[in-house]
């Protein structure tokens, strides 16, 4: 009974209302722009918020949060700049639909499909933390590394047209990834005694020059042409659209839970994953993937919603961070006199029930807020490209700023959109070298942990893979997937039928 | 627009006094905190400076500046004007630039306004661990060699500079050490059973403890933890420690050398009249870290003796990159 009050706590106070409302409209500008990001806005808001009571603070974060994460797919839509590393999946479908005209149809989906997934991953941290938690903290390094391996093998989804120009774009990622002070022995790596590259490459400054700058670029080809006109008659989505895609979304709301509360995993890495998900299960799409496929925006933005609630759980549970984001929360907590860790549920159960209620509230508002705008919003990309262009440009700069206040992340945007617009003129899809910078860490931090643990040994490796089911179901995925990529795969169908 | 007309305005009006520094602060001190958002220096500084600004009937804006260890921060205040108007919020780690190569420059170029607290380091393991106390796991480690999983966070760390005490202590110890990228990510390998052993400081692990997720073997002190009682400490297990302990990471407050005198004394008053607030000890308390409340020479002598015992452990353990010899780093005791 008292718990129902504790997560009544948002409805029934005007004021945490107006916060989480907040929060949602301001996240969901924030997340639209690049560089900006809802880690950022979280950190902002903790020294904001620091003299404020508990509640205030926590219902406008987790406003922020909620919105930022849907806010992200806005421009990756519209511009084919992703606001954030989680929407770079939506651009993949998005973006082909905008210039079809069709922008204010693929927001109306990604809005509602946001709202579904963000209720699913609401829905498991409310019925099932403890035991998610649970399963999470079983994941060892090999399994990390095994999940990374994993999402290397989505360079084959995410690349169309030349595989091999693909794995090029994979493997240089992985490279950018690299480079900077190993944070697990200290030693520098491809830093070639600049001190400027210790810290490594700026991973949003990448994102943004390939996506924003490679862009601008792009578009300089055709200043003269039109833009596209867009036909804002259908923006939510009919009652048979969502129901066709509610299976789908369904699963790929799973992946982004388990996949966001697995600390060391965000958004991002579940948000592509559903991607390749979608594209495997989807035998006949209405539209090619990669020229505007519903699939390939309904899989992404319902996984990286429902990674929020996924992130939450080890946060409330166990006091572990899902996220970069839930990690600057935990450090709010302590602010704000409570000890996040396994007693916080036993301690302060009205917290949790709390947290639960401003998270429903907030994906309300998220809907509600996305479904809004949608109008003006598409005006965007009808704006004359003598004017788009150069707004661009200057987002870019401003977004690659704004993450470090760093002149040098600038110059590694401008640098790589560069180098960028010269991949898309060559057919090299730069999907993949996102993926590659994501992974890059997962992947080489957790095969070291993993082998050191077995004392360098791939003998006593490869058993410890088959003595945990866990693994070996990892290792099977693996080996499926990738033999599924090979002509081998073609030439076994081929002969049963 | 209306900012930055306002921002002229006041950059005009700075000028005209900033040239008499008598009523210090006469503006806006800029306090930058040397890690992310959220963490535990930043929590500190957070939680004090506001007191701190009472005192001082002035205004600090606090940003933080991560990268490089904490080198970029401290950089930028070394090389902003020693006005007092830039203050550098820190932890303890630019005490090992120089040995462990990151850098070039440490506190001995900066003045300590306060040295606040410091933690406690802690050895847990996971509940169901074969062993309880310092000694069963050292009799473990001695009859399965090899087989001990230790997480580390990288040379220069807290668990780096610990397992260094313990080979110092003990000898040897044949363990194996799974490196992980800070204290966080390592405690839940702990509680995922990835490794078997962490050393960590105390307020990262006292829920756990608490819970009964987390099994406490030593405390890393020469006297037991309050929050504790029952843990022993290190020293008890083996009277060597004593030679190195108490250790701990630490968070202070700084400015750089070369500040006027009227400066450092107010920022010294202020901070000191600051950590004495409830609120900021109740939250030292539970987040475990012990009060120090340290400036001038006390923190000095802190943190000349600090830096002496810890490059000299990094030196014995083979992890220092410049010898600290070299770098005018008295051995400890010399």
């Amino acid at each position: 009974m008292s718990a129902l009050m504790d997560f009544l706590t948002v409805f029934t106070q005007p004021q945490l209302l107006l916060l989480v409302g907040l929060g949602t409209f301001a996240g969901v500008y924030v997340g639209a722009i690049p560089g900006l990001s809802v880690t950022m806005a979280v950190s902002i808001l903790i020294s904001f918020t620091f003299a404020w009571d508990v509640y205030p603070a926590i219902s406008l974060m987790i406003g922020i949060y909620m919105g930022g994460v849907y806010g992200g797919s806005r421009t990756a839509i519209l511009l084919n700049i992703p606001g954030a590393p989680s929407a770079i999946a939506t651009a993949l479908d998005g973006y082909p639909m905008a210039q079809k005209g069709e922008a204010g149809t693929a927001i109306g989906v990604t809005t509602v499909m946001s709202f579904f997934g963000g209720f699913i991953g609401i829905l498991v941290l409310a019925a099932a933390a403890p035991a998610v938690s649970g399963f999470a903290l079983r994941f060892q390094p090999r399994d990390y590394m095994l999940l990374a391996v994993l999402g290397i093998l989505l360079v084959g989804s995410l690349s169309s047209g030349s595989l091999l120009k693909g794995i090029f774009a994979g493997a240089f990622g992985i490279a950018i990834g690299s480079v900077g002070m190993d944070p697990l022995t200290f030693t520098p790596r491809f830093t070639f005694d600049q001190p400027m590259l210790r810290g490594g490459i700026n991973f949003i400054a990448v994102m943004i020059g390939m996506f924003g700058v490679s862009e601008v670029l792009l578009q300089l080809h055709h200043v003269n042409t039109p833009a596209v006109r867009q036909k804002i008659s259908r923006i939510v989505p009919s009652f048979g659209t969502i129901k066709r895609y509610l299976p789908l979304s369904l699963q790929t709301s799973f992946i982004g839970v388990i996949i966001g509360a697995l600390p060391g995993t965000g958004g991002d890495i579940a948000a592509l994953m559903s991607y390749d998900h979608a594209k495997r299960i989807t035998k006949n799409p209405e539209t090619p993937f990669g020229e505007g496929a519903m699939e390939g925006l309904v899989a992404p933005e319902s996984a990286n919603n429902a990674a929020v609630g996924g992130a939450f759980i080890p946060m409330m549970t166990l006091g572990i961070p899902g996220d970069a984001v839930t990690a600057i929360m935990i450090g709010a907590l302590f602010i704000h006199g409570l000890n996040p860790g396994p007693m916080l549920m036993i301690d302060h159960p009205d917290m949790f029930w709390f947290i639960v209620g401003a998270l429903v509230t907030a994906n309300f508002f998220m809907l509600i807020f996305g479904l809004t705008g949608i109008r003006l919003f598409v005006k965007i990309v009808e704006i004359p490209r003598a004017v788009l262009i150069p707004l661009i440009m200057l987002l870019s700069i401003v977004g690659a700023y704004a993450v470090n206040n760093s002149i040098t992340d600038v110059y590694w945007m401008l640098g790589f959109g560069v180098f960028g617009y010269f991949m898309r003129l060559y057919g090299y899809p730069l999907g993949p070298v996102i993926l590659g910078v994501i992974l890059s860490r997962l992947l080489d931090d957790n095969w070291r942990r993993a082998i050191i643990s077995e004392r360098e040994d791939l003998g006593r490796f490869f058993s410890g893979i088959f003595h945990s089911p866990l693994s070996t179901v990892l290792l099977l995925a693996v080996v499926l997937i990738f033999v599924s990529q090979t002509p081998l795969w073609r030439l076994i169908r081929r002969r049963k039928a | 627009m209306r900012t930055i007309v306002f921002g002229a305005m006041t950059a005009l009006a700075f000028g005209a006094t900033a040239v008499s520094a008598q009523d210090y602060p006469s503006r806006e001190i800029q306090g930058i905190i040397q890690w992310g958002a959220g963490g535990s220096t930043d929590t500190v500084m957070r939680s004090v400076t506001p007191h701190a600004e009472e005192v001082l009937g002035g205004t600090v804006v606090m940003q933080n500046m991560t990268g490089a260890v904490g080198a970029i921060a401290l950089n930028y205040v070394a090389d902003a004007e020693a006005d007092g108007y830039t203050v550098l919020m820190g932890a303890e780690n630019p005490m090992l630039y120089r040995t462990m190569g990151l850098g070039e420059r440490d506190y001995s170029e900066f003045v300590p306004i306060n040295l606040l607290a410091r933690g406690t380091p802690i050895l847990v393991a996971g509940p169901d661990a074969p062993y309880s106390t310092y000694a069963e796991l050292m009799a473990y480690i001695a009859e399965h060699p090899g087989e001990v999983r230790f997480g580390s966070t990288g040379p220069g760390g807290l668990p780096s500079v610990i397992t260094a005490m313990m080979q110092s202590v003990e000898g040897e110890l044949d363990v194996i050490f799974v490196p992980y990228d800070g204290d966080g990510p390592a405690l839940t390998a702990l509680q995922g059973g990835a490794i078997d052993v962490m050393p960590a400081v105390l307020g990262a692990a006292i829920e756990n403890i608490r819970a009964g997720t987390m099994k406490p073997l030593a405390i890393f002190d020469t006297e037991r933890n309050e929050r504790l009682p029952d843990v022993a400490t290190a020293v008890e297990g083996n009277e060597g420690y004593s030679t190195y302990l108490p250790w701990g990471p630490f968070f202070g407050v700084f400015v750089h050398e070369g500040t006027p005198d009227e400066a450092v004394t107010a920022l010294t008053a202020a901070y000191a009249q600051a950590a004495e607030a409830e609120d900021f000890r109740a939250l030292m308390d539970t987040r475990g870290f012990t009060m120090m409340n340290i400036s001038g020479d006390e923190a000095r002598e802190f943190l000349a003796a600090w830096q002496s015992t810890t490059a000299w452990l990094m030196q014995e353990a083979g992890l220092a990159v410049n010898n600290p010899a070299d770098l005018g780093i008295p051995r400890p005791g010399e």
